[in-house]
């Protein structure tokens, strides 16, 4: 079949990318689909809010209205969202080298911990900027080697990444919780916690608003790891590597290389996203640091489908959730529980209706 | 229309296929295409990859509909509008790719292809199993599981199954691309068996010897046209029935006497070499082989007698557990380093071993095991497109344009993309497995030419191939692999298909 379609190679595009004659027509049952998914995940989320006694009607325009409507919550969003979008590259990097990074949990918390070891360490001696920036060193360091365990686990004993990495998360949380009842205990009594920041060493805000400058971090490493995946010899060689190693072995590649860099940089990223919650939202390490973040962010890149630009969006839609899930309990009393329903609604709802089917091959 | 059909032309076409006319977008993949399987008749389809075969089968089973045309059963006029349609009109197909479930028995995979009940009643099905495979010459254990039978025993599987639900007309669809030698000729047994009882079979093939050693009638397509339609391939010369399929006659082999190079070392220096198989079995056992520059060795044997171990040895896939492997006096320890001395390679699988589905035709030539162009951090494509575009031209084998993705590609055209590729580079080595294989008479030729031509250029070239004719077509001497064993070599003066194939089963020649 394929034969009859090949012209000679001369007047071919001078683009690798194909060129799609009707792009609208492909693209238009994507949208419906699209749509169709939130649409249907929502009418279930009103089914059960019926039986609940709840007024669905009343409660998504409460939702919306205290979500969107106040500067409050809009910045509440922006400012869930960052860890989200770097713990989301953090799976969607190893995820371009064929592997499954679950482990971002437990990255986050040792990047955090690292921060805030390393606040501890140096105390307020120097100034906030070098603070700052040895926290964010210490904070990647120890993500990207917390991942780099699973990395050498996969490569020495065959270990999968999948479950080596989600492991880890359960001893980054044991880690977390010796150091905050132990050695970094600040308060005698009371919910253990380790010494809040000093004003010096928190992320700044973006003038005008409560959001942090994390966010701005946050959007330039999308792109940063967009144009790495896409247009760099790295990125290529990861990309054959995920798609078939054995082609890559063949074509030269050091494969074991390959995927131990990507997990690293996917560690590193995540350790990025712990630094951030630390010094941007939280201050001091709790027990209950982070609020599963890593996995949150872990669902959100496979709603954009472990693409970086949207990574931006699913990672919005989340945060908004999480935000409307707030005042959903404060205004119409549902339980906030009640958005995880929703937010794992809409998410098999997404994957169910938008999986591409594999296409026959004429 | 042949004055003639054979044998005794009894009174109605099993099936007629009258003008008939399939063209997707652009695509015109049948116009005008017409054919009669006649009862007690084998009919060959003949054709290039391309040239519309695949589609013509789709319409007479039922998958696409014709945009023009007419299909008669039985001189009677026919809407198929699916493959249940079609097997209820008594026409079946095997199809390449067969499909049974591994995992059970040949009883229950003919179950699931009967219609009936709820109830299996396999007890009853077994015995009318041993009794169509007795009738129709087909030897099967029905309680064999399918994923212990061999690709032959599959087919026969297949075979009987279509039987079974009642087909007169029996479609096989490029039977002999997944069988070796030994398998044809059991395959052809079986096919002669039906002729004689009266049933019609159409099959499709690209090879000019499969025709003449099975076919009555044959109908040839190019471009989506039949070019002959209905005839009697003994009254054609190979000449006409070539320049049929191809559209120009094929030039035949330009080959030189090898000069083996004065070069300092071998190509390819195999010593002593064990190696293990995935299975952990001894897969080469003591093997000592030497590729010379210049000089094209031909690879022999039964399939999984090696030769697939002995390629990626070759190439540093592999490593032996005893020997040495040197690579133009390199020692050959990862891919790295047998790339490094200079080997191409052409793998055996290459859909598995080399294909990246989602990544194009120009991505995948820069996968040549040379450092990727560089341009500041990024790929440097454009010398990419140049280099495609000249090792396209010189290779000669009309590849893909650079854009498409290789995953929407089939397999002639992966092979295509990767012998040009791998037949571009200036090697000290080229390991070649099966490097004709899903290519049409064309390419087969270009291709085998292109290896001389690397030979000629210095290359130590090393090609595998179950082709015994392909293999004394090009080769400088032949060396047969028995059981992981190297059990003989043949020079050119004594190449003949009984000693060697003495050797491949282990005997002394």
């Amino acid at each position: 079949m394929t034969v009859t379609m090949i012209k000679p190679v001369s007047d071919q595009p001078s683009d690798p990318s194909p060129a799609t004659p009707s792009r609208l027509r492909t693209a238009l049952p994507g949208i419906v689909r699209w749509t169709a998914a939130p649409v249907a995940a929502l009418a279930l989320f009103a089914i059960l809010l019926v039986i609940q006694g709840t007024n669905p009607a009343d409660a998504f325009s409460d939702m919306i209205s205290s979500t969107f409507g106040r500067q409050q919550s809009i910045e509440q969003i922006f400012i869930r969202m960052t860890p989200l979008v770097l713990a989301a590259l953090a799976v969607a990097v190893p995820a371009r080298a064929g592997m499954t990074n679950v482990g971002g949990e437990g990255q986050i918390i040792v990047g955090a911990v690292a921060a805030c070891g390393t606040y501890l360490a140096l105390g307020d001696s120097m100034s906030g900027a070098i603070v700052m920036v040895t926290m964010i060193i210490a904070s990647v360091i120890a993500g990207a080697a917390w991942a780099g365990i699973a990395g050498l686990m996969r490569l020495v004993t065959g270990v999968n990444e999948a479950i080596s990495t989600l492991l880890l998360n359960f001893v980054a949380l044991d880690l977390l919780l010796f150091l905050i009842y132990q050695p970094w205990r600040a308060n005698p009594v009371g919910q253990p916690a380790t010494r809040e920041l000093s004003d010096a060493a928190k992320l700044p805000v973006i003038s005008g608003t409560k959001v942090h400058v994390g966010i701005i971090l946050a959007v330039v490493l999308v792109v940063v790891v967009h144009v790495v995946l896409r247009k760099t010899r790295w990125g290529f060689r990861i990309g054959v590597a995920g798609g078939n190693a054995e082609a890559a072995r063949r074509a030269g590649f050091r494969v074991g290389a390959l995927l131990l860099s990507a997990l690293l940089i996917g560690g590193a990223l995540a350790g990025l996203a712990g630094f951030v919650q630390f010094a941007g939202v939280e201050y001091k390490l709790r027990p209950s640091f982070g609020h599963q973040l890593g996995y949150t962010a872990f669902l959100a890149c496979w709603l954009a489908r472990h693409q970086p630009f949207p990574i931006l969006v699913a990672a919005f839609v989340f945060a908004a959730l999480g935000v409307a899930g707030d005042s959903l309990q404060i205004d119409s009393g549902v339980p906030s529980a009640a958005i995880y329903i929703l937010t794992a609604l809409i998410l098999m709802a997404v994957l169910g209706f938008t999986t591409a089917k594999k296409k026959a091959r004429i | 229309m042949s004055d003639d059909p054979a044998p005794q032309p009894p009174q109605r076409p099993l099936l007629t296929v009258l003008a008939l006319t399939k063209h997707f977008g652009e695509v015109k993949a049948n116009t005008d295409v017409s054919l009669e399987v006649w009862p007690g008749t084998v009919h060959a389809l003949v054709g290039e990859n391309g040239a519309g075969k695949s589609t013509l089968l789709k319409m007479i089973y039922g998958v696409y509909q014709p945009d023009a045309g007419q299909l008669m059963v039985e001189g009677r006029e026919a809407v198929i509008d699916s493959p249940a349609d079609a097997r209820r009109l008594g026409i079946g197909m095997v199809f390449q790719d067969l499909r049974l479930v591994p995992a059970l028995t040949v009883t229950e995979n003919v179950a699931l292809a009967m219609p009936g009940g709820i109830t299996l009643k396999l007890k009853e099905l077994k015995a009318k199993i041993a009794e169509s495979s007795e009738r129709f010459g087909l030897s099967v254990d029905p309680s064999a599981r399918v994923e212990h039978l061999s690709i032959g025993e599959r087919q026969r599987v297949e075979i009987l199954k279509v039987l079974m639900t009642g087909a007169q007309l029996v479609i096989l669809d490029e039977p002999t691309s997944v069988l070796a030698p030994q398998e044809v000729e059991a395959l052809f047994r079986v096919v002669d068996h039906l002729r004689d009882q009266g049933f019609g079979v159409l099959i499709v093939t690209h090879k000019l010897n499969e025709v003449r050693a099975i076919a009555d009638q044959a109908t040839i397509l190019r471009g989506g046209r039949t070019i002959l339609t209905n005839v009697v391939p003994k009254e054609h010369t190979d000449d006409e029935l070539i320049q049929a399929m191809v559209g120009h006659s094929v030039s035949d082999l330009v080959r030189r006497p090898a000069t083996v190079a004065e070069a300092p070392q071998p190509a390819l220096q195999i010593t002593g070499v064990d190696c293990r198989g995935d299975k952990g079995h001894l897969a080469l056992k003591a093997v000592t082989l030497t590729v010379h520059r210049g000089e094209l060795v031909g690879i022999a044997g039964v399939a999984g007698s090696g030769q697939r171990e002995l390629c990626e040895v070759a190439m540093g896939l592999r490593k032996p557990d005893k020997g040495s492997v040197l690579v133009d006096g390199a020692a050959v320890q990862s891919p790295r380093a047998a790339l490094g001395a200079g080997a191409s390679s052409v793998p055996e699988d290459p859909v598995a071993d080399s294909v990246v589905g989602r990544l194009s035709v120009l991505h995948h030539m820069t996968l040549d095991g040379r450092p990727l162009p560089k341009r500041g951090f990024g790929i440097n494509w454009g010398s990419v497109r140049n280099r495609t575009e000249s090792d396209n031209e010189r290779v000669g084998l009309r590849i893909a344009p650079p854009h498409r993705k290789l995953g929407e590609l089939s397999g002639g055209n992966i092979q295509r993309v990767v012998l040009t590729r791998e037949l571009s580079l200036d090697s000290s080595l080229v390991v070649a497995a099966y490097p004709s294989r899903g290519l049409d008479i064309a390419n087969v030729r270009q291709t085998q030419q292109v290896l001389l031509d690397r030979r000629d250029h210095g290359a130590g070239v090393l090609v595998v191939s179950e082709d015994l004719d392909e293999l004394m077509g090009i080769a400088d001497r032949i060396v047969v692999m028995h059981d992981g064993h190297i059990s003989g070599e043949v020079l050119p003066t004594d190449y003949d298909r009984r000693r060697i194939g003495q050797l491949m089963l282990g005997g002394a020649a």
